[in-house]
Parts: structure tokens; sequence; C-alpha cells
């Protein structure tokens, strides 16, 4: 972990709304499904730094992780990201990071199904890139169909669902993973909080493993704040209330461990 | 008259002394803000700090508050993490054997939601190695029990601090509520009742509206209001404390870098805590205790000299 001042290598809109930001970063040792804390603006206002999921590592030969810096992707959803996209390359910002567990590496064997839905694939670049598999994409529309571009892994295979039926099979990505529930799978997930919990509903009835990657607000990024907590479920049983943090215990956390009812 | 005279700086000029013990600076982080300390221990050096204030322990571990917990507001945050800690058991036996060896102060925030509570956990703390004093929350908004009772009737805030000081042979530093009408009074209840030292301000009760939703952002509905947005009703409490106060204050409320500290100071604090800056750049404290040494340099004038030397027309 490093806290440091980083220089803006590109901030390129690739759509409307939607960004890529290189940061230059020496020696980033990112594992798939990190995130880092951005500081965005120098002010008072906004206040805290935001959390991003890491895209990929740049400069970085085959699928290693070290580089010269990190690439994120980000859509314009509020103050942060707005004055995020106003950024020029040159500029410098605090990074915090990289954070987080990560994805755990797939037991030898096991047949990768990965699911996101919009925004929710980003984390997953560097986990596809490692591991192939099947991607299943869900978006609104085609209009989304970037968010695929350079997508790569060994013998990846993209499957699409999108929400009014421009591209891929109309409806949402959860139809398309019932296909993929099967002996010998593992998932790894992320999107919106109702997707997540439709996917490891699935994934429990099927008895296959799943790994989701949450958000949530946070201050700190590094366990402190106690600030992004979710609930979930201990197996023994013995206490029904117990809290872990987005940040420091995940973000990516085994679908059964999170009480979805109660998030 | 000429330029006056510089007054000959001592040889330790950031070094201030409260209840008994002397601090490199007056700088200490927050607590609620800084872990258990060891947490930041990648990002900065916590033996330029003068204390470290631990998060607030009580007799059982908590759980906490459910999710969400935080929202940002202009200039500010608003917390609502309901007291979760591990416990003063756990922290001893586990969190302050990561700090054996680390040249700072620990000073151990307590509460409780009964006296016996609070006298409880100061009697397992008295005596600990590598804890220098005891902060006592009588000021946490966001429980249903105890806490904010204590911190808002000064006849409780007497009882409770008058059982503590009965329970515990180590300094006492009492951490008052903003939320209440006359700081004062609550100074007064506080040293009449023993405390060696009082620390103010925590944070302001608060609340955030979502309009789509009209419900209130944070699973409590109210929360504690921190950072920068606080900082001139927290020098004004101070200032108000400072008036009445016979034992030294610590400052705090919003303090994002020396000058800010500085505010502080002049206005009657003999040290300061920083909070929610530390979640915005962990190394902020020891950068505030960097400023506060350039200013010394600069000015000719020992941090002890410094408190409460605001002038009034």
């Amino acid at each position: 972990m490093q806290s440091i001042e980083s220089k803006i290598l590109y901030n390129d809109m690739l759509a409307e709304g939607y960004f890529r930001l290189g940061l230059e970063w020496k020696t980033p040792r990112v594992k798939a499904g990190h995130f880092v804390m951005l500081r965005v603006s120098d002010g008072m206002d906004p206040l805290l730094r935001r959390p991003f999921g890491v895209y990929k590592v740049i400069g970085a030969k085959g699928s290693a992780s070290k580089g010269t810096g990190i690439e994120l992707l980000y859509r314009v959803v509020g103050r942060g990201t707005s004055i995020l996209s106003a950024k020029r390359p040159g500029e410098v910002l605090g990074i915090l990071g990289p954070l987080g567990n990560g994805f755990p590496s797939p037991r030898k064997g096991l047949k990768v199904v990965m699911v996101t839905g919009g925004m929710g694939i980003v984390p997953l670049y560097m986990l596809a890139s490692q591991t192939g598999g099947i991607l299943l994409f869900g978006a609104r529309t085609k209009k989304e169909r970037f968010l695929l571009d350079g997508f790569k892994g060994p013998g990846l295979k993209v499957k699409t669902a999108t929400e009014d039926g421009s591209m891929g099979t109309k409806g949402l990505v959860t139809a398309l993973l019932e296909k993929e529930l099967a002996a010998g799978v593992v998932v790894y997930a992320c999107g919106p909080l109702g997707m997540l919990k439709a996917v490891s509903r699935m994934c429990s009835d099927a008895g296959v493993r799943c790994f989701v990657s949450l958000e949530r607000s946070m201050a700190c990024g590094i366990g402190v704040c106690l600030g992004c907590a979710v609930r979930s479920v201990n197996h023994d049983g013995k206490e029904n209330r117990n809290y872990k943090m987005v940040c420091s215990d995940g973000p990516v956390f085994d679908g059964e461990d999170i009480d979805w009812e109660l998030l | 008259m000429g330029t006056p005279l510089k007054k000959k700086l001592p040889k330790k000029p950031l070094e201030v002394t409260i209840a008994g013990i002397k601090f490199r600076n007056p700088v200490m982080t927050a607590s609620g803000t800084f872990g258990y300390g060891a947490e930041f221990a990648p990002f900065t050096d916590i033996e330029k700090l003068g204390a470290i204030v631990v998060k607030g322990l009580s007799l059982y571990p908590r759980q906490g508050n459910p999710g969400p917990r935080i929202v940002e507001t202009p200039c500010g945050m608003l917390n609502a993490i309901g007291l979760q800690n591990v416990g003063v058991d756990d922290f001893i036996e586990k969190k302050l054997p990561l700090l054996k060896g680390v040249r700072t102060h620990v000073i151990a925030n307590i509460f409780g939601e009964t006296i016996e509570d609070y006298m409880e956990v100061a009697r397992k703390l008295d005596g600990v190695k590598g804890v220098s004093a005891l902060e006592i929350n009588i000021s946490c908004p966001n429980v249903k029990k105890g806490g904010i009772v204590f911190g808002t009737d000064p006849q409780e805030a007497f009882r409770v601090v008058s059982a503590i000081r009965k329970s515990t042979s180590m300094p006492l530093i009492t951490k008052l509520s903003p939320n209440v009408a006359d700081i004062r009074v609550m100074v007064k209840a506080a040293e009449d009742a023993g405390t060696d030292a009082i620390s103010l301000i925590n944070t302001l009760t608060g609340m955030v509206i979502d309009v789509e939703k009209r419900r209130p952002v944070l699973a409590t509905a109210t929360g504690g209001l921190s950072g920068p947005a606080i900082r001139p009703v927290a020098v004004r409490m101070v200032w108000q404390a400072a008036q009445v106060a016979k034992v030294p204050i610590i400052g705090m409320g919003g303090i994002m870098n020396a000058n800010d500290a500085l505010e502080f100071l002049i206005a009657g604090a003999s040290a300061v805590q920083v909070g929610t800056a530390s979640f915005i750049d962990p190394d902020a404290a020891v950068k505030v205790a960097v400023g506060l040494e350039e200013y010394s340099k600069k000015h000719s004038v020992s941090m002890k000299d410094l408190t409460g030397s605001l002038k009034l027309a």
C-alpha cells in the first residue's frame, strides 16, 4: 500500500460520460479486483477520496501485475467524477492503494464464468486476461459495447445481454448465467446490487462457488473509519449480526458470506 | 518602543505537558479516525505524533450500526458507526502489542452504556503498560443508551467521571459533546469530578435526507458531523471552555492543517487532535506537527506560550 501523488498520463472520453484515466505509478503491485482511493480535489469540497476499481496495469509485460502505471475506467455519476473528468494530462492526483483483497485465483480445473453489469465490468478486465473463461456482459443498450473493447484472455468467450435487446440476448444478464451454472464452474461477479444478489442466490441454489465484488460509500479505504460495513452471515449460527468492511475485508466476498436480505 | 525582544525559545518548543504527561508535540489523532494505530504504520511515521488516541473501547465487543453508516456533506461527513470496536480485552491482548516499541503515547478512549461499564473498562486498563491515559467518551451521538446522556447533563457527567476517577490511577481526559447549550457548565462538571484534562469537540448531530426516496441517507437517520465544516464551531467552543477551565484543553474539530491547529491553540487549547483529515490523507496529523514546528521557528514561540494567546481588542 502506498499514498502517492500521481501524474495523469491521459484522461480520455470513451463515450458520452465515460472516461479512461491513466495514472503514472512506478510500482503498482496490483492484483485483479484491487481498488484505489483517489483524491479528485485538493479543496475541502468534495472532501473525501473516492474508490475506483483498477481496470488494468499499464506498461506491464504480458499479464504481469507490475508496470509503470494504472488505468481506471469511470462514468460521470456525481460531483467527484465530474471534477475528475475535467482533469488534464500532467495534473497530479493523490492515490492511495492498491487496496482490498482482490479476486481469489480460481482453483485449477474450474471453469471461470464472469458476470458483469454496466461499469461492474471494470475490475474483471485483469481477471479475464489471466484466467480466460466465459464473460457474461450485461448492459442497458449496445451503446455500452465499447466497455468490451480490448477484453482478452486465454480462450475468452463473451456473451451479451442488453435490457433493450439492441445487442445480444434481450433481458438481464442473469438469464445468460442460468445456462452456465453446472458442476466445475466458479463465478465472479461485479455490478449493481440487485444483480449481485440474484447471481449469488442462483449460484447458491446450484451449489456453485461465487465471488462478488461490492461497492459501498467509504471514507478511508483502509479499514479504520468503519463506514463501509456490510452485514455478513456467520456460518456457525452463533451471531446473526456481524459486519465486514468492504474496503479491508473485501471488496470481494464469497456470496454465501453476505447477508443479502439485510445488506 | 522599537521591535519587541524575541523571547528565547526553550530547547523543545513543541513539547507540551498535559495531565503530568510530556508529549513531544501537541498533535494527537482523534479517536475513531486512526483505528488502533498500527493500521497507519504503512503511510505515516506515528512516532512523530504527540499521541495516538485509539478507537473507543467498550467492556464487550460491539458490532456497530447497520449501513449506510457514512455520507459526505459539504466540507465534511456524517457518520453513524455506532462505536463498533473489539472490546477492551481484545484491545489489550491483540491490538496494543502491535504498538509495542512505538515511541509515542497511546491514549485509550473508553465508553459504556452504564456507569458500571465505564468503571469496569477503566479498571481493566488501569496500569496497563503502553497506555498513558484514558479519554472518557461521554459524547457519542450514535448510540441509543449511555454516551450522549452523560455528555449533555452536567450531573450525569459529574457522576460518571467521578466514578471513573475512583476506578483508576491513570490520567483522565474527558471528551465533551458540542450538542449542549453552554459548554462551560460541562467543563466545570468534568473538572469538579476530577478530570485531568478535557477534549472537545466531538461530532455535531446532523442529518441528510434523500429527497427521491424521502428517507434519511444514514440507516440510523442521524449521525455525527465532522470535518472542516464544523471547525468554526469547535474553535468557538474551545475558546469558551478556555475561559473557565483550570485543566488543560485538547481542541479538535475539522483540523486539516497546521493553520487550523494554530487557531485552536491560540483560542486556548494546549494540544489538538486531528480526525477526519486522516481519512483523506493518512499522513495529515504528522503534517500538522511539521507545520507547527515551522510556525514555532518563524515566530519564535513555543506551543506553551501560544496556548490562549488570543488578542482581543
